[in-house]
């Protein structure tokens, strides 16, 4: 007897609140069944706070103020001193700027590198973050599996590459993926595939990249999501299956919806992890070849860092957290908040 | 009922297959990283590449030592991952309860600015953090590097996602009872959150334990390096010591292994009608 | 002057600085502390702590194509009026100062430098019947190496650093990337000339397309995939660390010159010390007497040549019977003549704090010049240009 998706659902949602009810768990509507006790709310946050507005604040407003100037070097006297009495806080002039105005943002929008770079992280974004998540669902439902044996050894071996150090793991892929003598070409050739040119061409270089960063953190994603997995009550599976269900219908009708918040925590996350690559092309592909991998950071880095052109990397930091922050947003919405 | 045995076999078989394929994935570039932390370097850069580890272990494992004092280094590490790790739990723990559980004014704002710090990129942090941490005379202090991030946006996102699942009529219950805000939260909220618990807890380990560029610049006496920076003075210009970075590498893994296995215990089931028992 | 201070350099610099310090410590009543760093995390470190006036220390080590952009900062010591009272100017070779100083001041004290000169695989040459006395320019140097195998190349054009290769052969025909006035140069006559030059050479297959450094460069030199590599003085160092095994099969002659006695000498890398002028005046005044010490000092400039290969910058080392000595690893030749014999004409260079912008747009486009994307022309003019618009200069 095949029951119909939308009776399977259905039956799985009246199931569901009956449960829901059965165990007295209040609606989910935050502003008409949260107890106001601001003073503990306060309390519980403050130290949080604290720490936060001292020490992101700060350098975020400090970054911003700094895109408008032009670094010309060091200066004397103090930007700013705030005297509490006890202590005297003074943050010296650490440049003699020159105020430009919008000059950096300007510049920005000519800089054929920095949207080079643009075009080069969005590639890879589109790509790896699917790519990423698609594999951390599957292998955290798979760990999730009543059948499994040996859970505990497969979690930690999956997980482990992201204990990696950074410049160490790139280093091996940096070897692993070498047109003549790594080992990966090796492995094709002895297919009859024929080597590769992972790191000199744009394409492959790219696509080297994205497996390097997929391969460090889907297992860490993967770990989240498994989280998120054993928050989801049995009762409702059991439930679920009581009415006919099958693994496909308590996948799309248990698992998908009371997944959802994790899921996008994971996504947003990642999105926002990868917009923020540096590490991986700095080291692997260096940016090359000509150009084809450095993404955003890895040029403000390089603003920053090696031209020393402050305010001009501030600029762009602004510009970057903009647009990420625009798409993050775009995804929370998309996603539904729960 | 054959069918769906076989069906589930099927099944089975695939998973298995699934997983025993990615964790071979996972595991083969750290192996051959081990494989490279035991051969000198001449020998492993070589083609056809070697497969089997060497016997050079102990010697990249002195020239490391030498070069570096890497141990202390993965001690420090070490000490600033758990005193960060376990002060964030807390912090981001409390926070997200508190923004999970009740109303307050701004709260939504609040929430949305704290997020929106986690787009930016640590490079251009750095400077105004240096700034900071130099006029307050923190430089060179482990309080440097576990306070700033001590306030993890991420922590609170994932706190408040999951903390919001807990039974409003739970804590009710517990208030009607006499239990003052605070034991909510530690007797009740808390220990409903293991899994999550444990997964911020690698979360954060694993932030503090790869944080790179802003330890270097604040540390700055080599008895104070944590591993990437100890490990950054190992790429000098011409020659990159791949024997002793791999060494390193190798052996920056144990830590993180036996903060897996300590976790293990929480990633259970979380059913939360247990709780509900009494 | 203060009785005890730190020094910051990188790799084998830091410990020849190591060496004299040892020296210095010994015959004055100070401690001069070195501490060793990997070049990137330095450099990171060091422009942080400049930028934020504290954290620098009195001597660090300045490698010569960044020194305009670090002495841009503002965070450097003007030396001139130490140089000038300690007479010293003329014991260097006169073209390592351009790069070290500004319409306001000297800002460093030259270290080393990189006179520009081509190691080859002596068996190579012999076997193919390649001589190299009879090699004089470009032309001659790409004839003899068609008679190399397919499978061995004659050089190799780093595709990571086409720029480099570009530099040291505009700097030595005397190209200035920046005019007086600050007018973007790349694009001129003689750049073409470079450019062209470049594609040609790997046009005519005698050239790899290897990234420097990376596994498979010294690979191929070890294997002898290679036969020759044009490099400044201190690959020797370079050389002997890496390929111990090729010991006594290298060989060194001069660079190649663009026409029949043309000029030959050019340089290539190189650094200096510098003081960050955050640091107290004690500290300042000890940091320059051990810099003196150590670079000014023929005897302690030879040491660090012999323990390390960092060639001197101080002119008066080279009639030293130690540039005539025989070197095994080059099967006897006396190759510290043939670096000794180019250094003191070295021309001088205009690096300023635009000089990133050069190196990323002439290696970009060198390197897809090669690949055929570009022409010289195009390449070096689009390079030209992104550099004007990107630093605000005009064109020359």
């Amino acid at each position: 007897m095949s029951l119909s998706d939308n009776t399977i659902g259905e039956t799985v949602r009246i199931r569901k609140r009956q449960l829901w009810d059965r165990f007295r768990y209040a609606r989910q509507d935050l502003t008409e069944a949260l107890p106001q006790i601001p003073g503990v709310a306060y309390a519980f946050i403050s130290p949080f706070f604290i720490l936060f507005s001292v020490f992101l604040a700060f350098p975020v407003f400090y970054t911003l103020y700094l895109s408008f100037f032009e670094y010309q070097g060091i200066g004397q006297g103090a930007l700013i001193w705030i005297d509490l009495g006890i202590f005297w806080i003074e943050i010296p002039q650490i440049t003699n700027l020159e105020f430009v105005g919008l000059g950096n943002y300007a510049r920005l929008i000519s800089d054929s590198l920095f949207w080079q770079s643009v075009a080069n992280t969005t590639y890879i974004l589109v790509i790896q973050v699917p790519l990423m998540i698609g594999l951390a669902l599957a292998l955290a439902l798979a760990l999730n599996a009543s059948f499994l044996r040996f859970k505990g050894i497969f979690r930690t071996a999956i997980a482990l590459p992201v204990s990696a150090n950074i410049v160490a793991y790139s280093t091996v892929f940096l070897l692993l993926f070498n047109e003549q003598m790594g080992f990966i070409n090796y492995l094709l050739t002895g297919i009859g595939v024929g080597s590769i040119p992972w790191l000199t061409d744009p394409f492959w270089a790219r696509n080297t990249i994205i497996a390097a960063v997929t391969w460090r953190w889907a297992g860490y994603n993967m770990i989240i999501l498994l989280a998120g997995l054993q928050n989801i009550p049995q009762q409702l599976y059991e439930a679920a299956e009581i009415d006919g269900a099958n693994r496909w219908h308590k996948f799309r009708y248990v698992t998908v919806p009371q997944l959802r918040p994790v899921l996008l925590f994971v996504v947003i996350l990642s999105t926002i992890g990868t917009f923020k690559l540096f590490a991986e092309p700095y080291v692997i592909t260096g940016g090359g070849p000509t150009n084809t991998t450095i993404t955003i950071v890895q040029y403000i880095y390089r603003q920053a860092f090696v031209n020393i052109n402050l305010g001009y990397a501030s600029a762009l930091t602004v510009v970057f957290v903009t647009i990420v922050s625009i798409f993050s947003i775009i995804q929370i919405k998309l996603g539904g908040e729960n | 009922m054959r069918e769906e045995q076989r069906q589930n076999a099927v099944w089975m078989f695939l998973t298995y297959t699934f997983v025993l394929v990615m964790v071979l994935v996972m595991l083969v570039p750290l192996y051959w990283m081990v494989v490279a932390a035991t051969l000198p370097q001449s020998e492993f850069l070589q083609f056809p590449p070697r497969l089997f580890p060497g016997t050079a272990f102990f010697e990249n494992f002195g020239a490391l030592q030498g070069r570096i004092n890497f141990l202390q280094s993965v001690g420090n590490s070490v000490i600033i991952a758990v005193v960060y790790t376990v002060l964030s739990l807390l912090l981001c723990s409390m926070a997200g309860f508190a923004f999970a559980k009740y109303e307050f004014k701004y709260k939504e704002k609040i929430f949305y600015t704290i997020l929106a710090t986690l787009v930016l990129p640590i490079q251009l942090l750095v400077i105004p953090l240096f700034l900071l941490m130099a006029q307050m005379g923190w430089t060179n202090t482990f309080l440097a590097i576990i306070l700033p991030w001590a306030a993890n946006p991420i922590g609170i996102f994932l706190m408040r996602q999951n903390m919001k699942s807990i039974p409003d009529a739970l804590l009710e219950s517990a208030r009607m009872d006499g239990a003052s805000e605070f034991q909510i939260f530690y007797r009740i909220a808390l220990p409903t959150m293991r899994s999550s618990l444990a997964a911020l807890a690698i979360i954060l380990f694993l932030f503090q334990w790869d944080l790179f560029l802003y330890p270097l610049v604040i540390l700055e006496t080599p008895d104070m390096y944590t591993i990437p920076v100890a490990l950054a003075q190992l790429t000098g210009a011409q020659r990159i010591y791949y024997d002793q970075i791999m060494v390193a590498a190798s052996l920056a893994i144990l830590p993180m292994i036996l903060l897996f296995l300590v976790l293990q215990k929480q990633f259970v089931s979380g059913i939360l009608a247990g709780s509900l028992k009494e | 002057m203060a009785s005890e201070i730190d020094g910051w350099g990188w790799d084998i610099a830091a410990r020849s600085l190591q060496l004299t310090a040892e020296e210095y410590n010994a015959e004055h009543d100070a401690t001069v502390q070195i501490e060793e760093f990997g070049r990137g995390a330095m450099k990171d470190r060091l422009q942080t702590n400049l930028v934020s006036g504290s954290g620098a220390p009195p001597v660090a080590m300045l490698e010569s194509i960044d020194a305009q952009v670090f002495i841009d900062t503002g965070s450097v010591t003007d030396l001139s009026d130490r140089i000038e009272e300690a007479g010293i100017r003329e014991n260097f070779v006169s073209g390592t100062w351009e790069g070290l100083s500004t319409d306001d001041g000297i800002y460093a004290l030259p270290w080393d430098i990189g006179p520009v000169a081509v190691f080859y695989r002596q068996d190579i040459y012999d076997e193919y019947d390649i001589d190299p006395d009879s090699i004089e320019t470009w032309d001659d140097f790409i004839e003899e190496g068609q008679k190399l195998p397919d499978d061995i190349a004659l050089l190799n054009l780093p595709e990571n650093d086409l720029n480099g290769v570009w530099r040291y052969q505009f700097r030595q025909l005397g190209g200035e990337p920046f005019l007086e006035s600050g007018e973007v140069n790349i694009n001129s006559e003689t750049s073409l000339r470079v450019a062209r030059k470049i594609k040609e050479i790997y046009d005519a297959g005698v050239a790899t397309n290897i990234e420097s450094w990376s596994s498979s460069w010294f690979t191929a030199y070890g294997n002898g995939d290679i036969a020759a590599l044009p490099a400044g003085a201190w690959m020797e160092g370079t050389l002997r660390a890496e390929l111990p095994d090729t010991s006594g099969l290298w060989g060194v002659h001069l660079p190649l010159a663009y026409e029949s006695g043309g000029s030959r000498a050019t340089n290539w890398g190189g650094s200096n010390l510098m003081i960050p002028n955050q640091v107290s005046e004690t500290e300042a005044a000890r940091a320059w007497d051990y810099m003196m010490w150590t670079l000014a000092n023929e005897e302690m400039q030879l040491l660090m040549f012999e323990e390390y290969g960092l060639f001197p910058a101080l002119e008066t080392t080279y009639d030293s019977d130690i540039f005539s000595e025989p070197v095994d690893f080059f099967d006897g030749q006396p190759v510290r003549e043939v670096y000794a014999s180019v250094a003191p004409d070295i021309p001088g260079y205009r690096f300023t704090a635009d000089t990133p912008e050069v190196s990323a747009a002439m290696g970009t486009n060198l390197q897809r010049m090669i690949q055929g994307d570009m022409t010289p022309e195009e390449a070096i003019q689009d390079a030209a240009e992104t550099v004007a618009e990107n630093t605000g200069r005009d064109l020359a």
